[in-house]
């Protein structure tokens, strides 16, 4: 068979064609815009099912324990379908692919806690605030060095990438008036990993997130008081454009009601030990 | 979708596909020693060293990297192991490499016919000159398109060094996602980046393949 | 070290175990057959063949898996094609599977001497039984180790298919590692469970081999 000889030498020009074409008809595909609908809260009404997406891996908001997904935002979320009528569907999801889900219409509201940016609310539609989201700091039990925000100069930060409360801590570890180094991460519990191993000696958090590490690992972790960073809010996340506008702001008046009788504060002590007062209104971003 | 975007966080994507090859680089070159010297190990005559050998092979192969990596570095400071991000990333890369690469050198040293190394001798080679001149040059021919597929594996597994910092292509791209939120764009990015290396690599792959084997598929086209 | 959290999420890692390994399987059977066809459709399909097999073979062994799914799961909604996640899993296992696959029957086949198929030929067997009888099972035999090497690497590609929204075993150690505040622990359980099953699949590979090598 002379034939074999001959097609086991792969053609080069072959390959280089294929991959011209592919990449081609990748920046077709996805410049191909979801297709409109008219209106996603009339659609969700009609099956009476609310789907939603969120990664189970950010305590005390979303997070698996024994196989059973718990947290504030699975309360909350809860709460809002009930006010709203409708069943609500979890799917957990890693970051890297909520919101493409979001996009792709796999569901239609994200109930990770994400907080307001104005880059963010370029390409996202935002409800009403779910939660404080202040920046705070986290050290190793028994590390006398720091005691208060201002002894992070000389020390080493560790904060999730593109965060906001990685952007405040930074603005703020310049007004001190020293040397602080960062070391930033694609993924915050590595960043207690860290704090752990002794690589940082601070990891920068919204501090919901940090009184709940530390109160499960008191031992390791323990929360430098008072929060620094400036009043900040957690809030979920639908798509831009018209269609979504219902939907979003149906969720926010179901948060809104939520709030109004008394049933947030019950969930927020459940969870955080603590109820805040919440805006009702979609706030501004600071950043 | 968003070509502002390609703009903006070129140079930093840029930055880290270099950083990205850099780990690839020096991992696989890492790994293919560990992997060429456990090999050789592998048929020394002491008692008890293959055995122990094959465990070390078996382990690491068997466990994802993603878990080696994790134990290595946040693991490693609790028994005195400390290394940055970088190197931990390279070491990882290196041993998680160095049990496959191992197994492939010892399926080519079985593939040398024993005839070669016995006429070697027989030229009063030395050893030493045996292996380089004789063994190794006739198992590569047999052995390169596993090698290839290997290191083709391995510069996606680079995405992993992402989780320690290690500002790579992978860590590039997820900080563009976090800031803008771009998802697609992020997605296509990444796609074009690897796909482009691996096409280099296994081009290369090729060439080299065409260049020892030239002188066999002239006359008969079976290769080993 | 703290093992409580690993006992106490024991029947929820379990359940990550057994999604990986369905899922693998599912995987690794299409890879099995695809690949095949990919290779015969390369060597014995014409310009046409040869073309298409390098471009399929190019795509999937060049994009990273994780690009795939995310592909075949977000993507292909924006064009009006809904996947289920499990289909999208097994389907983007099996896809990329399958081109590594037909790589390793292509190099077997190099091994087989030319004389085989010829005498085939001369014999007047048909090109369809010449594959099917002489051909491809000595590729088999010729392909084991390399198969067995590619399973254990699917096996560990298949952690990835949680973009997906499927909770496998890292998934699933990654979830206790997080609700638990205890990572160390967590995935040192996920790495033995993973050993445990590769080691397996290895053990199943020698015997392959002694098996083949005896007939």
């Amino acid at each position: 068979m002379p034939k074999m000889t001959y097609s086991l030498a792969l053609g080069r020009r072959g390959a280089l064609k294929s991959l011209a074409l592919t990449g081609a008809a990748l920046a077709v595909l996805l410049s191909m815009a979801p297709s409109a609908k008219a209106d996603i809260l009339a659609d969700v009404k009609a099956a009476g099912v609310l789907k939603t997406g969120t990664e189970m891996q950010f305590p005390p908001f979303d997070m698996i324990e024994g196989g059973e997904y718990i947290g504030l935002n699975r309360d909350l979320i809860d709460e809002v379908g009930k006010e709203m009528g409708l069943k609500v569907e979890y799917q957990d999801l890693p970051w890297t692919s909520v919101l493409p889900g979001l996009e792709a219409g796999k569901f239609d509201l994200v109930i990770a806690p994400v907080t307001i940016t104005k880059e963010r609310m370029e390409r996202y539609g935002f409800t009403v605030p779910i939660a404080n989201a202040t920046a705070a700091m986290m050290k190793k039990t028994g590390d006398d060095s720091i005691m208060k925000p201002e002894d992070i100069v000389g020390k080493t930060v560790g904060g999730g990438k593109g965060t906001s409360q990685l952007a405040q801590v930074k603005d703020y570890a310049a007004t001190l008036g020293g040397e602080v180094s960062f070391n930033e991460y694609v993924d915050s519990n590595q960043s207690y990993a860290d704090l752990a191993a002794g690589r940082v000696d601070v990891s920068v958090n919204s501090l919901p997130n940090l009184s709940y590490a530390a109160s499960q690992r008191p031992e390791t972790f323990t929360v430098v008081l008072p929060p620094f960073g400036k009043p900040t809010f957690f809030s979920w996340v639908t798509r831009k454009g018209e269609a979504d506008d219902s939907l979003r702001e149906a969720v926010s008046a179901a948060l809104v009601a939520i709030s109004a009788d008394g049933r947030m504060a019950k969930i927020q002590e459940k969870w955080l030990g603590q109820a805040v007062d919440l805006p009702t209104e979609v706030p501004a971003p600071s950043f | 979708m968003d070509y502002d975007l390609f703009l903006r966080y070129g140079p930093s994507l840029l930055r880290g596909f270099g950083m990205t090859i850099l780990c690839w680089a020096a991992g696989t070159a890492l790994g293919m020693l560990i992997g060429f010297l456990l090999a050789l190990a592998r048929r020394l005559p002491i008692p008890g060293l293959s055995w122990v050998l094959r465990a070390y092979i078996e382990v690491v192969r068997g466990t994802p990297f993603l878990v080696q990596l994790f134990l290595l570095y946040s693991g490693g400071p609790f028994i005195g192991i400390r290394l940055d991000a970088t190197t931990a990333g390279i070491v990882g890369l290196g041993i998680y490499g160095s049990a496959y690469f191992a197994e492939i050198f010892r399926g080519g040293f079985a593939a040398v016919p024993k005839g070669y190394v016995e006429a070697a001798e027989s030229l009063a080679l030395p050893p030493g000159a045996i292996l380089r001149r004789v063994v190794v040059p006739t198992m590569l021919i047999s052995i390169l398109p596993a090698l290839v597929n290997m290191m083709i594996i391995l510069t996606k597994e680079t995405v992993v060094l992402s989780i320690l910092t290690v500002p790579e292509l992978m860590y590039e791209a997820q900080t563009m996602a976090a800031e803008t939120f771009a998802a697609f764009e992020t997605i296509f990015v990444m796609a074009l980046f690897y796909w482009l290396l691996v096409e280099v690599v296994s081009r290369l792959g090729r060439r080299a393949e065409r260049k020892l084997t030239s002188h066999l598929t002239q006359k008969a086209g079976a290769v080993s | 070290m703290n093992w409580d959290v690993v006992t106490r999420n024991l029947p929820y890692l379990l359940e990550g175990t057994v999604m990986t390994i369905a899922v693998s399987l599912a995987g690794i059977l299409v890879g099995q057959v695809l690949g095949a066809f990919i290779c015969v459709g390369r060597i014995s399909g014409g310009r046409v063949g040869e073309t298409l097999g390098a471009v399929y073979v190019s795509f999937f062994r060049g994009v990273p898996l994780l690009i795939q799914l995310l592909l075949i799961y977000y993507m292909l909604p924006l064009v009006g094609i809904d996947v289920p996640p499990l289909v999208a899993a097994v389907g983007a296992l099996g896809l990329a599977s399958s081109a590594y696959v037909s790589e390793i029957y292509r190099g077997s086949l190099l091994a087989i001497p030319h004389g085989h198929g010829e005498a085939a030929l001369a014999l007047g067997f048909s090109e369809g039984s010449i594959w099917r009888r002489i051909l491809l099972p000595q590729a088999f035999r010729l392909s084991v180790p390399a198969l067995v090497n590619e399973l254990i690497l699917l096996l560990k590609a298949s952690s990835l298919i949680s973009v997906v929204g499927v909770a496998e075993l890292t998934r699933v150690s990654q979830s206790v590692a997080s609700s638990t505040y205890r990572p160390l622990e967590a995935y040192m359980a996920a790495g033995a469970i993973y050993l445990i099953i590769n080691g397996a699949l290895a053990l199943l590979g020698v015997l392959v081999e002694r098996r083949l090598a005896r007939s």
